[in-house]
Formats: structure tokens, sequence, C-alpha cells
């Protein structure tokens, strides 16, 4: 090998620590007088010793240490070893690698198009009390007008607490992922993303029954919430991950397409199959809203008569499936 | 309403019937007459009654095939010699469902085996069966559909909850009145397990089929009339398939709703008021109506109740009820609520459905539904119709069908009619009179 070695302390497939050996011998070990110092409990105070043969060679010495020095590949205790480029040695429980100057490293990854860090909306300053209040005023008011009976201060309460509260936690959990991955909370962002995809949840479902209601829409409309439900889903999924991981936005998109996907199709598995259970009970929508919300015309009752004749077929053919 | 009696029997010692009847149908008056009445005396006392009739009843059971034990029993009186005798369809209902798997037998009050019987021919509209054995039969009642006047002493028999034959003293009420489907009202004790048991005058004769209790001394009896009719077909035509008899039951059905159709379709269907809105009144006698405005201070709204029902229906299966009509509307307005906050109240009262026929997975399929904006001569209603057909009777159906007023921000009336066993056809034509007959006055 060469004039210069690397010896690296190994973790798991990561470098935990490097040291560049210039002059030989040099001792490893436990001790303050090592050149390279290990803090493994089970490693002697002078465990071994890399030096130069006669013939040239560098070679890795076991200096009588007490549990021995190993080579890894294939394991065997050894006594002395001739230093190849990549060769790994075990001590105690620390695994040491060997590596020469000339070593090759891997291409360098691509990115993504270099460019000044661009300030998204949900990260600036305001964007979180915005949000915030967006969605307490919004679920306020949704659980005011659902409430028919006398004011109940409990439920509206009721009604600010639980988003905050889970909002707060969801974002919490989230950015504890953050920081794990890329050693940034991103706290208030993952807050701010919390808010908007609960906002939505909060206000996508009445608005589609008040569109469904405008239209009188019929059997589409359990669709197209589920589907709305998944693009949101999609969307926080997306956001959030983009502060966790370090993927690409078209790789996360096409996970995430997918991963959506299949949980649409498996929350709804029983209506793409056809598998309809027994019930007793009557499906259509239920909601009337004011006059002012009617969009599309009436029909005349000899039309809604004749469109009822269709029915007749539909349940027939519900016998006939037996 | 009315709980079915599914039980109990009584058998019999040959003992002749006291009245001679009237002329029986041809059919019937071809069997072999029975024994000569001895002569009219002052009635009897009560165990006279007994010791005279009781070889006449006798316990039907249900058999299940499988388990080779009984599913459910029941009561049955002979009425020939031949060993005809009169049930309640409800008794032998899984026979007719699921021949297959279901057979009845009757244990005779004389002791001994139970013997087979096999399901000769039912009317189920009226709740009626008529089984045979194959082995004559000494002592049997003559059936005549003279009415006694009201208040006269009755004596009912039968097994309730198997506790063995009884005899139950109670007075003849007449018909009730304004029912669907023809019921005699007996005050006296019916109980669970007297089913298709007879209930008798002093001398002996028959004067109704045990059928159903209201509880508190509130029973209901089956007019023999229909028993005679049924018995003259079972002899006309011996030898029925018990197969055919679905067939048989669904032609009833289709009969009954046809008449029923009819009786709708030719009365007026009245408009009763309610808040600014007129809906659908009392159609027919048959429907009773009731009506409630729970009045309650601590709420900003006011919700008026009008319904109406039959009150009374067809029992096909221990879960599948048909022969339904019923209605329901709700009125519901407010001064203080909002228009959004009404909505919120409107549509919850929209979204819970009145209690619909009773039926079970192997009875019906699913519903299916259309809702539309509909335009009711001038008024803006919300309409959904919904339609499950029959599994085991090709061409019924369950009709219901709801509405909602939308021509106002904070009032509008939210109206449910429930058809259960109609054709197709009819149930539409009922329906479509019904939502017509909505309307503001205003």
């Amino acid at each position: 090998m060469d004039e210069v070695i690397f010896l690296e302390v190994l973790e798991g497939d990561g470098v935990d620590a490097r040291h560049r050996l210039e002059r030989f011998p040099a001792t490893v070990g436990r001790a303050y007088t090592n050149d390279v110092i290990l803090d493994d409990p089970k490693v002697s105070a002078e465990h071994l010793r890399i030096e130069r043969r006669e013939d040239g060679v560098l070679v890795v010495r076991d200096a009588g240490s007490q549990n021995g020095t190993w080579r890894v590949d294939p394991w065997a205790r050894l006594a002395e070893m001739e230093l190849v480029s990549d060769a790994r040695v075990a001590v105690g429980d620390t695994v040491l690698r060997f590596r020469s100057r000339d070593h090759v490293v891997a291409d360098t990854v691509v990115a993504e198009a270099p460019a000044a860090p661009r300030e998204r909306l949900f990260e600036r300053g305001l964007a979180l009390p915005v949000a915030m209040l967006a969605l307490l005023g919004t679920s306020l008011l949704e659980a005011y007008l659902g409430n028919y009976a006398r004011t109940d201060w409990g439920s509206l309460t009721v009604a600010v607490v639980m988003p905050l509260a889970l909002t707060l936690l969801w974002a919490g959990g989230w950015a504890v992922a953050s920081r794990i991955s890329r050693r940034q909370f991103h706290y208030r962002t993952h807050t701010t993303i919390a808010c908007l995809v609960l906002l939505g949840a909060v206000v996508l479902p009445p608005a589609i029954t008040a569109l469904g209601f405008g239209l009188s829409l019929g059997r589409g409309l359990g669709w197209l919430q589920h589907l709305a439900f998944l693009g949101l889903m999609g969307w926080g999924l997306f956001w959030h991950l983009r502060y966790v991981t370090r993927w690409q936005s078209g790789r996360l998109v096409r996970v995430l397409a997918v991963v959506t996907l299949v949980f649409g199709a498996l929350s709804r598995a029983d209506d793409l199959l056809g598998n309809e259970p027994f019930s007793t009970s009557l499906e259509f929508p239920r909601t009337l809203l004011p006059p002012s919300f009617r969009l599309s015309g009436e029909r005349s009752v000899e039309a809604f008569f004749a469109g009822t004749e269709g029915l007749q077929e539909e349940v027939d053919a519900l016998v006939r499936e037996e | 309403m009315s709980a079915i009696l599914l039980a109990a029997v009584l058998a019999q010692a040959p003992v002749a019937p006291v009245e001679p009847g009237p002329p029986l149908p041809d059919s019937v008056r071809a069997l072999p007459a029975p024994p000569a009445p001895p002569p009219a005396v002052l009635p009897p006392a009560t165990h006279e009654l007994f010791q005279r009739i009781q070889n006449r009843v006798a316990q039907v059971r249900i058999i299940e095939r499988r388990s080779g034990t009984r599913s459910s029993i029941g009561s049955a009186f002979f009425v020939s010699g031949t060993g005809h005798a009169i049930t309640n369809y409800h008794v032998v209902s899984d026979v007719v469902l699921h021949p297959e798997d279901y057979t009845a037998e009757l244990v005779l009050r004389r002791g001994g085996e139970p013997v087979p019987a096999r399901l000769l021919d039912v009317d189920v509209v009226h709740d009626l069966a008529v089984i045979r054995i194959q082995e004559p039969v000494a002592d049997f009642f003559a059936l005549e559909d003279r009415e006694p006047p009201q208040g006269t002493r009755l004596f009912a028999m039968g097994n309730p909850h198997d506790l063995g034959t009884t005899i139950v003293e109670g007075t003849f009420n007449g018909l009730i009145q304004d029912s669907l489907y023809e019921r005699i009202h007996f005050s006296g004790a019916i109980n669970p397990g007297m089913s298709g048991g007879p209930t008798l005058t002093g001398e002996g004769r028959v004067v109704g089929v045990n059928v159903a209790t209201m509880g508190n001394q509130l029973g209901f009896l089956v007019p023999m009339k229909h028993a005679r009719a049924l018995l003259a077909r079972a002899v006309a035509e011996p030898e029925v398939e018990e197969a055919t008899l679905l067939e048989r039951v669904r032609q009833q059905l289709l009969d009954n709703q046809q008449l029923l159709t009819e009786r709708l379709m030719t009365a007026a269907l009245p408009k009763q008021p309610l808040g600014s809105y007129q809906v659908p009144g009392r159609w027919t006698p048959f429907l009773k109506c009731w009506g409630d405005t729970p009045h309650d201070p601590e709420v900003p709204y006011t919700v008026t109740n009008y319904q109406c029902s039959s009150e009374e229906d067809i029992y096909l299966s221990s879960h599948h009820r048909s022969g339904v009509v019923a209605y329901l509307h709700q009125h519901a307005t407010s001064q203080k609520l909002g228009a959004l906050r009404f909505s919120s109240l409107y549509s919850a009262l929209f979204s819970q459905d009145p209690d619909l026929v009773e039926a079970s997975r192997e009875d019906v399929t699913n519903f299916r539904c259309e809702t539309q904006f509909v335009d009711v001569g001038g008024l803006p209603v919300r309409a959904a119709l919904c339609l499950r057909a029959y599994r085991r009777f090709p061409g019924l159906y369950d009709l219901v069908l709801r509405a909602a007023t939308l021509n106002a921000s904070t009032s509008g009336v939210d109206t449910s009619l429930t058809l259960g066993g109609f054709s197709a056809a009819n149930a539409r034509r009922l329906a479509r009179r019904y939502l017509e007959v909505l309307s503001w006055t205003k």
C-alpha cells in the first residue's frame, strides 16, 4: 500500500471517525500512548500495531491483546495480516477499515437545478396565524350552523379545542421526523400544513354537499367526496414529506400517487368489487338547503315518475344476481 | 300492534256438535257428515263444553328436518271426517317457504305418536291454512259463518306457551271497525301458542280462528267465512304440490295489492292543512291517523307530526311483513333560527326514515333510490323514490317516497310514504297521487 493510509472507525455502514496515518509503526488501543485511541472497553490498552515489514509491505499485527484481533471477511483470528485496500478488522465491538489514498469514490449525485432557496407560502411568518385562525373560525362556524337546538357552549368549545390540539400534535410528529432525518424541526411549517389540511377537511364536505344539493347530484356524490379527500390527503403528505425526506419532488409525487390510490382503492374495495352488504336503509342525499342554494331546475311530477321506472329493473337485477 | 301468537293446540275427544250449521259448499258437503247433534238444551257449562270438543283440537308441530325436532308449535282444529284441519298461515309459514327444510305434524289429544300432516292450501291475506292427516277423524267441527250477537260469551281454545290445552272465556265484540284485513274483536286472553285454535260459542260452534293479541284481553280472530272458502277450495283440488304453494301465496298477495290499490285510487285523497301547507290526510277509513306537536320551550323551533297507518300487515315469515300503507308528515318551522341553521334541522328530519316494513336479507333486495327536484303544482320539492324487490315473490315491491318542500327558508314539510308489497306500477301510481296532493296555501 501507499505511504499514507486512512484508518476508519466504522459504525454500521457509515464512518464514525477517520484517522490519517503517515508514520509507521502506528499503534491502536485504549491507552493514551497510542496514535489512534479507541474508547471500546473490550479493546486492550495496546491492542494492535500497523507497521512495515522488512519487504516493505504494511501489515497489521496484534500487540498481544486480551480479546484478540479478527479479520472480518472471512472471519478469523489473526496475528498478522497484510493490508490491502478496504481490509476490515474487528477489535472488541469496533470494526476498523483501512483505505489508501488512491481509493476511488463514487460519482457525485446530481442534484436538482441549483437555485436560491425559495420561501414557500406557508413558511412565511404570517402563514401560521392566518391558517390557524381560518381553521378555528371555520370549525366554530360549522359547529354553530350545524346546531339547531339551543346554543351549546360545550360543543362550541370542543369545536375550537379539538382542531387546535389535533394540529399541534400532528405537526409535532412530523417535526420529530424532520429533526431525525434533516436535523431541523420545521415545526411552524408543519403546523401550517396541518392547519391547511384540516381546514380542507372541514370545508370540503359541506362544500361538496352544497354543490350536490345545488346540482341535484345523486350517487356520484360519494365518489366525489372520496376523491376530494384522497387529493387532500395526498397534498398534505406531499408537503409534510418535503420537509422530512430529501427526495426529489417528482419521485415523491409518484410514490404518493401510488400510496394514495392504493389507500383509496382499499378503503372502497367493497364498492369496487360490487360487494354490497344487505341493508334496509335508503341511500340518497339528505341535504336540504335554503332555496337560494338550488341551481338546477325542477322536473315535472310526470318526468320524475317516468325517471323512476328504471328502479324496477335495477332491483329486479339484484334479485337475479343471487 | 297486535302480536302474532305462535304455538298451542288442543286435542279432543269425540263429541257431537250441537248446532246444525247452514249448508256447506258442495265440495264440503260431500264429506261424511258430523255425528248427529244431541237435542239443544241450556248452554252447557265450560267443563262440559271442553269435554265435548277437546278431541277436535290438536297441536301443530313444525319439524325441522335436519334436527328432527320441533322448531315451532301452534294449534289446529279438525273440520272434516277425512282429516282436514284449519290453522294459521303463520303457524305453518316455514313449511310454505322452505318445504325442503320443514314438515308439519299433529299431536292428537287422544295421545299416541304425532301424525304427519300435509299442507294443502293457504290464505296468506287472512292468515289461514288447511292441513290434512291421512287418517279419518271421528269428531270435527262443522263450519258456518253465522255471527253471534255482540256480547255473546265465547270460549277460545289452544295451548298457550305449550302449557297444555286451555279454554279461555271472553266475549264477542263484532268485526274490528275500519280494519284493512277483517278480524273479529274477541275480548279475552289469547296468548302465544293458541294460534290456529278455534273460538267457540257455548254450543260448540266455531266463530273464528285465534290469530293475534294486543294484550290486556284484546284478542283477534279470523272470521269463519274465510276459513270456509279456503276449506272448500282445498277439498275441491286435493292434490297440490307443496312447492306450488309459494306461487299461490304470491298470487294472493298480488290480488290483495290490486284490490288495495283500487280502493285507494277510487277514494278521494283529502287535503290536510299543516302549517301553511296542505298534505295528504286520511285517505281511507282503514288508515288510522295521529298527530302531535311536542312542546319544548327550550327548543327554538317547532315540529308538528301527522301520521297515518293501516296499523295492520300481512305476515309472510317471522321477519317479513307485507301489505302495508303508512305515511308521516313533519312540519318544521322556526322564528329564531336563521336559514342555514334551519337547514340543519330540516336536513336532520329528512335524514330520519320512518320505521320501514320488516324484512330480512332472504326476503328483499337493497333499496335503490332516484332523487330529483320536482315541481309539484308550483311547489318546489326535493323528492326521492326508493324501491326494493321481494326475492321470493317476483312482481312485488316495497316503495318509499320521501319528499321535502323547498319554497321557504325557515319552514317546510317533510313527508314519507311507505307502501309494502305492491306491484311496481301500482306503487308508483299511489305514490304519484300522494305526492300531487302536496301544496302551499300562501
